[in-house]
Parts: structure tokens; C-alpha cells; sequence
């Protein structure tokens, strides 16, 4: 139905500008040519009165022509006399012609024969012609006769030539015909006489007719004009001579000519005007089209939008603003709320939401009734059908404009709840995350690479006694032991080259916040790349405990390795030791066993005296060292290094005195060690033997005793100014076993062995500084 | 013509010894014999033209042990081991001594104290 009422105002709105137009055009068109053909009757008459007016003047002209002809002819026909003869003629007749133009010729016609003409030159042929007894000619002369008064016949052709007319004035004598007074007006001059020509001009033309009174037909005498229309010419009838004069339009048509471009005019304005009924009449029909296409834009819009609303993915609902009553949920808002469309309508949607969530709801829309915001979005609970309740995400327009009255707003509804759920599940991780790590025993940095510390765990005071950390000012390797400084440097670059990679395992020494320091197992991971974290993530981890047990195993693990190698060294000294006396022994009882000679086998038993003496000082000399490195149960007590140094010198007195020794004694009193009593006099003999001994023959020997507290332990040092030694060449043996330096004789290679030996065993160091020429320093450092 | 021989040893007895082990073995003829491989060094830069067809060096000597008195020989004498034959003898029966010599292949032999006289005149025989 709809579309036929729609087809039909369709067609209708079409046809009807089209209609109208037409009609105007009619109208115009009718009225136009209503207003032509007025103009047309009145050029018509126009011209009709035009011509009459022509034909009389000509009539006028006629008549005065002929009137003058008359009275000719009357003037000669007075001239006969009783006897009928015509008296003066000849001084008549030129009078007549002559002064009169609109006479040609004059003739005397008694009893129908011409006996008199003037002029007579050009008229002498007609002399003696009877025109009665000519049948061609006497009808219009026995009408004049029969009518007695004059009459103009012809015009017809002269027997001595020309065309002319010829008015005939019958004379009666008592009653008697007489004859005839003739006039001859040549045609051509008739013609002229009318001014018909001037009167006529270019328009007109004219005809002269005449009934032929012996055929009964209207002969015409003017050439080149066809026989005049009734309808359009004007006609003169002359009864004198039953002439017809016509008077014709030369164009007959001009009038009608005259109006074309009017009537074309009128139908071009009419046509325009027409147009323009049309188009004006049409433009509304166009704006009715366009408003109809919109209209139906419009419908198909809101089919759209109803779809949108219906269909959308996000629940929608159109809510009245001003009661809060649910107008229109669409088919996602019933689901997300397991309501059907029939139960959300007309429920407040206060009944719906939680009541911890509606004051703000409240507040945001009494906003929006007044207009302060335009949207709002919230985040709320709305509760199911079924009473669970869900988290949603709803976004509010209003939709009235500014300053119109409050009707109903739409509220978009997300389903947020597995995102809060998931947020909060976030949450807590975060929380479960962040109490592990402000609870780990680890620090946990986050250090932007412009040093600036963007996080640091609560353990950072609880390890490193710093309340707060930033490396900005300082540098993070104010923080690093120098020597462990290079292994983090070369991390850093590590970690830049691999983000995210956790470089783990690098151990460094720190310092605190009271300037100790303290041994760190760092994990170093570069998430600079990293949005949330944009820095390195360091894990540091106090290992001091383990790092010094770590220590102190590598230290025993070292000296067990020492004494081994020490042990491996003297049993290979020993062997060796042994086995050159032991070879020199059966070596020497063989070349004995040989020789004959009592004097060779004496010096064999020297020799053997020799090497069993050799053979016992290694022995007392293997004991001594084995009893050091044994006597683990030594006994160690605290002693004054001055007093024994005292006992020393005196013991060696002798020696010193013979070498003229100069000694230096600056060891202070208070230097008290733990060492054990035996060992420390073994020591300091040896020390003072080796300087009095080792003294430069150039030089009396000085020997300086000095004693000093060097972190926290007591070194002993002992300089002299003797030959010295070359540690670059023996520097590694030098307290080796059975090594010896120098070329004297007494050189044992025992002495340094065991002396260090002594002091190793009581914690103690050693060290040797020495130059070929200048002198030798020993140092002595006690545990 | 006997050859030649040069003992460098720091030990007096085994020097002794060796010498009348020397005598006995009757190959060589003239003897040198060092307790200090410095003086041996001197000594030998001296009688190039008479230089020992055998050394036996000791590689426990004090001031200079054997060793570097082997690496002074070669460079003191860089045809050494075409003119002479060098053994090192020692009473060490350390590994470390033995593994030592093979960082000198030109090295005759290692010979283990005390020398006899048949050890003696072998190398006499297998003299260059």
C-alpha cells in the first residue's frame, strides 16, 4: 500500500509542472494569438481604409476629369447651330484641347460619322469613320443616345491609334438625333489624371475594368496585375462609363507578414514563460523528492542504528533520564543481565545496581541533567538476574542537546568482569610479588642508565645499613672494592649488548654504610627495553659468610697444597740428599775394595769419616725440619721480641765483635707476639747469622732491628748492608731447602728453610727484599 | 788420541770419587773438574780449542744449578752437542729433573749417581 500511495504522489508531483506548464503555454499562447489577430483586423483595416481613401480621391479625380470632358463637349455641342452645323470649330476646339490636359482629342460626330476632329494630325484617320455602323463600338453609343446624356466609352483602340476612352454627348436638334460631340482622353492620361499612381505609391496597384458590352465581360486594361481578389482589393465603379477601378495591395500578404515575428515572439515567450512555470512548479516537486529520498535515508538510518543497537556486542540501553526507568535494553545488555527484554522495561535501574556504587551514579547523572557534563563513564556492579553480581564498564550521553529539556540518555555496558577479576588477580600477584621481594634476605635495585635508583627493596637498609641509594652523584663504583671494579665495568657492557638476559654469579665486594665491606653475589639483567621497568634490575645478595668460609677453605685447601708440595720437595731433597751421600758411600767402598795401596785406602777412610758426617748433619738437619712441620701441638705463648732479640746478641756477641758489626736495635719494648720461645730464638739467630755472615767484605757490616704494627700485626724487620741477592734469578728458591747462594763452604741451605718453616707454622709471613751489593731485608710479619 | 772429559759437580767427595773412577776407566785423557759451573764456564770459553768431548754436569749446584749451566753452554757454544757429548748425571730421582731434559734434545743421557767404571767407559766409546 505504502508503495502505491508513494508511486502515485510520484507520478503526480512529476506530471503536474509538466501539465502546467503546458496549460500556461496554451494560455499564453491562446491569448497571444487572441491579441495578433486583433492586431492583424486592425492593420487589415487599416489598410482597407487606406485604400478607400485612394479610390476616392481617384473617384474625385475621375470625376473632375470627366466633369472637365463634359463640359468640352457641352461648350462644342452649344456651337451647332439651328442648321446643324458647327459654326467656329476650328477656334473652339484647340481652345478646349489645349487649355484643358485632360482632354486628348475632340471630334464632331453628326449622325454617327466623324467629320470633324482636333488636332487633327494625329486624328485624321478616324475622318468619315461611322462608329454606329461598327457593331464593335456602336453599343455604347446607341446607350448614349438611348440615355441622352453623354457617355464614356472604352476604353478601346483608336482607329488611328492609342488607347483611349471616348465620352459621346448625344445632340438632339427638336428632338432630332443629331449626331454625337465626342472627347477623347487618351487612357494613359485618364490614368494619370486619378493620381492613382501617386496615391497607390509602392503598396498598391490598381485595375481598370469595363463589361465588355458585346461579350458581357469585365475585360481589364492595365497589364502585369491579375484579376483583383475580392476579399482584399477596393473597388470604384464609375456609372459613367461602367468602369471598375481597382485598387490592390501589391502584397497582399503584408499584414499577416507584419505579425510573424510577433506570433514568434508570443510563442517564444510563451514557450519561456511556460519553461519557467515548469521549472519554478518543478523545484518544490524536487525538493519533495529530495526531502522524500532523505526521509527514506532517514528511515533506513534508523533501521541501521536499530540494528547496531540490537546487534551490538556492547550492551546498550536507553534509560529515562529524569525516573531512571529502563525504556530500551538491547539484546547484549539483557544477556550480559540474563533479563528479558519484557522484565528490564520499566525497572529502575537503581533496583539493578549495587547500592555501593550509587551515589556516584547518582552524582554523575544529577551532572548530567544539568547539562555540567556531557558524558560520563563509570565503573560499577549490576546485579544478574539470579542475584550474582557483575562488574561493568557503562558509558552515559545524554540524548537531549544543551538547554533542552531532560528526556532520556543511552548508556553503553561493558562487561568488565573477568578484566577486574583479572586486575585484581594482577594485584594480588603484585602484592604476593612485592611482599617477596621487600621481604628477600636479596637487595633488588631498579637503576635507570643514568644511574638514577628508581627502586630499591626494603633488605637495602637491612644489608647495606643504607637508608636510601642513589648512584647519580657518585657513580655506582663508589660503592665497588677497586679490584672488583673492572669485573662489574665489563658486565655492564655485557648487559647492554644482551637485554634481558640475567647475568648472574658476579661477585664483588661493597661497601656500606659504615665504610665496610661486605661480599656480593649481583645479578645484573638490563630491562631498559622494558616499559615497566626502563633500567637494570641488580639482585644483590650478601654472601660474606659464605664468601669468607669460602675463603678460609681455599686458604686451608692452599696450605694443604703447600705442605703437600712442601712435603713432595723435601721428600725429593731428601732422596736426593741421601742418595748422593749413600752413592758416595758404596762408590767410595768400591774404589776401597779395589785399591792396594794402604796409603790410597787411608785417604778412603777419610773420605768415608767425611761422608758420615755429611750423612749425620743432613740427618740433624732433616730432624729439625721435620720436627717443625710435625709439632702441630707446639706450644705458643706471648713473648717479648726484645728480650730475645737481647739474648740473641748476646749469644753472638763474639761474632759481632770480631766482624765489627754495628747493630741497630729499634724494636720497641712493648712488641709482644704469640710465637713459641724456641722457635723465636732459632729465628732471630738465624736472621743475625745470615746478616753477620753474608756481610760485603768492603764494608763493616750494619744490621738494623726494627719492630712495627702494620694492620693490626707486629712485623719484625731485619736489614743489613751485605752482599744481597738476586731475587730475580733465585727470588723462587730462595727459601727452598738445600739452596744455597753464595760460594762459601758453610752454606748449608738450611738455615732460610727452616727458619720459614718456623714461622709459617706460627701463622706467621715472610718476605725478602734484596739488591746484589747494597743489602738484604727480611720482614717479618707475626700472626 | 784420548779424549777429553770435564766434571762439574759441587759435591768435593763425589768429585774425588770421580776422579779416580776417570783414571780407572782409562778412555780419556785429559780431565777438568769444577765444583762452581761458573768457573767451568770461564774455564771452558778459554780451551775452545781443546774442548772436552764429554761433560757430566750436576743439576744440584748452588750460585748456578745445571740447568742454567746447560742453557750458558748452548749459548756460549752453539755447536756443543756436535763437539761434545753432555750427560747430566744426579742422584735425584725426582720426575720433574727427568722430564726436564727432554726441553734439551741434544742432551746425551741422564745418568743416575753413583757412576761406575764400566758407565764411564761406555760413553768413552761412544765418543764423537
Amino acid at each position: 500500500m505504502a508503495l502505491r500511495t508513494e508511486n502515485s504522489f510520484n507520478s503526480r508531483v512529476k506530471r503536474k509542472p509538466l501539465f502546467i506548464g503546458f496549460c500556461t503555454f496554451i494560455l499564453l499562447f491562446l491569448v497571444g494569438s487572441f491579441i495578433l489577430w486583433q492586431r492583424y483586423q486592425i492593420l487589415l483595416d487599416d489598410r482597407q481604409s487606406e485604400m478607400e481613401a485612394i479610390i476616392d480621391v481617384a473617384e474625385q479625380n475621375i470625376d473632375q476629369s470627366l466633369k472637365y470632358s463634359y463640359s468640352a463637349a457641352l461648350s462644342l455641342a452649344l456651337q451647332i447651330n439651328e442648321k446643324g452645323k458647327i459654326e467656329n470649330f476650328d477656334e473652339l476646339a484647340p481652345q478646349l484641347v489645349d487649355k484643358n490636359p485632360n482632354i486628348d482629342a475632340v471630334q464632331i460626330v453628326p449622325d454617327g460619322i466623324i467629320t470633324k476632329v482636333y488636332p487633327f494630325e494625329e486624328n485624321k484617320e478616324a475622318i468619315n469613320y461611322n462608329i454606329l455602323e461598327d457593331s464593335t463600338r456602336n453599343e455604347e453609343a446607341f446607350k448614349a443616345i438611348q440615355r441622352k446624356r453623354m457617355f464614356f466609352a472604352g476604353p478601346l483602340e483608336l482607329k488611328q491609334g492609342g488607347l483611349a476612352i471616348i465620352g459621346r454627348l448625344p445632340v438632339f436638334k427638336k428632338n432630332q438625333f443629331w449626331g454625337f460631340v465626342a472627347v477623347l482622353i487618351d487612357f494613359d492620361n485618364l490614368i494619370d489624371q486619378t493620381g492613382l499612381r501617386d496615391l497607390a505609391g509602392d503598396q498598391y496597384k490598381f485595375q481598370f475594368s469595363k463589361i465588355n458590352p458585346v461579350t458581357n465581360r469585365e475585360e481589364f486594361f492595365l497589364n502585369g496585375t491579375q484579376e483583383p481578389d475580392e476579399s482584399y482589393s477596393e473597388k470604384l465603379i464609375l456609372p459613367d462609363g461602367d468602369w471598375k477601378i481597382y485598387i490592390i495591395p501589391v502584397d497582399p500578404y503584408k499584414p499577416f507578414y507584419t505579425i510573424i515575428p510577433v506570433a514568434i515572439m508570443i510563442l517564444v515567450i510563451s514557450g519561456a514563460i511556460s519553461w519557467i512555470v515548469f521549472n519554478s512548479l518543478k523545484q518544490p516537486a524536487k525538493l519533495q523528492e529530495l526531502v522524500r529520498e532523505q526521509a527514506g535515508e532517514l528511515a533506513k538510518s534508523e533501521l541501521h542504528f536499530r540494528t547496531i543497537f540490537n546487534q551490538a556486542a556492547i550492551g546498550m540501553v536507553r534509560v529515562d533520564s529524569k525516573s531512571g526507568m529502563i525504556l530500551e535494553p538491547n539484546k547484549k545488555f539483557q544477556d550480559i543481565l540474563e533479563y528479558s527484554e519484557e522484565e528490564l522495561k520499566l525497572k529502575d535501574y537503581k533496583v539493578i545496581s549495587h547500592p555501593d556504587d550509587l551515589s556516584e551514579n547518582t552524582a554523575l547523572m544529577q551532572k548530567l541533567s544539568r547539562d555540567e557534563i556531557r558524558e560520563y563513564s563509570l565503573e560499577k556492579r549490576l546485579k544478574k538476574k539470579d542475584g550474582s553480581l557483575i562488574w561493568v564498564r557503562i558509558n552515559v550521553s545524554p540524548l537531549w542537546e544543551v538547554g533542552e529539556e531532560v528526556s532520556s540518555h543511552i548508556a553503553l555496558v561493558e562487561d568488565i568482569s573477568a578484566r577486574v577479576m583479572a586486575k585484581q588477580k594482577l594485584i594480588d600477584n603484585e602484592n604476593r610479588f612485592r611482599s617477596l621481594v621487600e621481604n628477600s634476605n636479596e637487595i633488588i635495585l631498579i637503576v635507570d642508565d643514568k644511574n638514577k635508583v628508581n627502586y630499591y627493596s626494603p633488605s637495602l637498609s637491612k644489608i647495606s645499613k643504607y637508608e636510601e641509594i642513589d648512584f647519580a652523584a657518585n657513580g655506582v663504583l663508589h660503592y665497588i672494592h677497586p679490584d672488583d671494579q673492572q669485573i662489574l665495568r665489563s658486565k655492564v657492557e655485557d648487559a647492554y649488548v644482551q637485554p634481558n638476559v640475567p647475568l648472574s654469579d658476579i661477585i664483588l665486594r661493597v661497601k656500606d654504610a659504615e665504610d665496610n665491606w661486605f661480599w656480593a653475589n649481583v645479578t645484573l639483567t638490563n630491562m631498559l627495553n622494558v616499559n615497566n621497568v626502563k633500567g637494570f634490575v641488580v639482585n644483590l645478595r650478601d654472601i660474606t659468610g659464605k664468601k669468607e668460609a669460602e675463603m678460609n677453605l681455599v686458604k686451608s685447601y692452599e696450605l694443604v697444597m703447600e705442605q703437600n708440595k712442601r712435603l713432595l720437595n723435601f721428600a725429593y731433597i731428601v732422596s736426593h740428599n741421601l742418595r748422593s751421600h749413600s752413592s758416595n758411600l758404596s762408590s767410595v767402598l768400591e774404589l776401597y775394595e779395589a785399591e792396594d795401596s794402604e796409603e790410597e785406602k787411608n785417604s778412603y777412610v777419610q773420605l768415608l769419616n767425611k761422608i758420615s758426617k755429611n750423612l749425620d748433619q743432613s740427618l740433624h738437619d732433616l730432624n729439625e725440619v721435620v720436627s717443625i712441620n710435625t709439632n702441630i701441638d707446639i706450644k705458643t705463648e706471648s713473648l717479648n721480641v726484645s728480650n730475645f732479640l737481647n739474648q740473641a746478641l748476646e749469644i753472638l756477641s763474639l761474632q759481632i765483635k770480631s766482624s765489627y758489626a754495628k747493630i741497630i736495635n729499634e724494636v720497641p719494648h712493648e712488641m709482644e707476639v704469640l710465637f713459641n720461645a724456641a722457635y723465636l730464638e732459632s729465628v732471630l739467630l738465624n736472621f743475625l747469622t745470615n746478616a753477620l755472615r753474608y756481610s760485603d767484605p768492603v764494608r763493616s757490616p750494619v744490621i738494623k732491628l726494627s719492630g712495627y704494627k702494620e694492620d693490626g700485626h707486629w712485623v719484625l724487620e731485619v736489614k743489613d748492608n751485605g752482599i744481597g741477592i738476586d731475587l730475580d734469578k733465585h727470588g723462587s728458591k730462595i727459601f727452598g731447602l738445600y739452596k744455597t747462594f753464595s760460594e762459601r763452604k758453610d752454606s748449608r741451605g738450611v738455615g732460610l728453610f727452616i727458619t720459614k718453616n718456623q714461622i709459617n707454622a706460627m701463622g706467621g709471613t715472610v718476605k725478602i727484599e734484596s739488591e746484589p751489593g747494597i743489602g738484604t731485608t727480611f720482614k717479618v710479619t707475626f700472626k | 788420541m784420548r779424549k777429553s772429559i770435564c766434571v762439574i759437580d759441587d759435591d768435593v767427595i763425589y768429585q774425588k770419587i770421580i776422579k779416580k773412577l776417570i783414571d780407572q776407566s782409562t778412555v780419556f785423557g785429559k780431565a777438568y773438574f769444577y765444583t762452581r759451573a761458573k768457573e767451568a764456564l770461564s774455564d771452558l770459553a778459554e780451551i775452545q780449542t781443546e774442548f772436552p768431548s764429554v761433560i757430566l754436569l750436576d743439576i744440584n749446584m748452588p750460585i748456578m744449578d745445571g740447568w742454567q749451566c746447560l742453557d750458558y753452554l748452548e749459548t756460549l757454544f752453539p755447536e756443543l752437542y756436535e763437539i761434545a757429548d753432555v750427560y747430566i748425571v744426579s742422584s735425584s730421582i725426582a720426575f720433574s729433573d727427568k722430564e726436564k731434559i727432554k726441553e734439551y734434545p741434544g742432551v746425551s743421557g741422564f745418568l743416575s749417581k753413583p757412576m761406575k767404571v764400566e758407565m764411564l767407559k761406555r760413553i768413552g766409546k761412544r765418543l764423537k
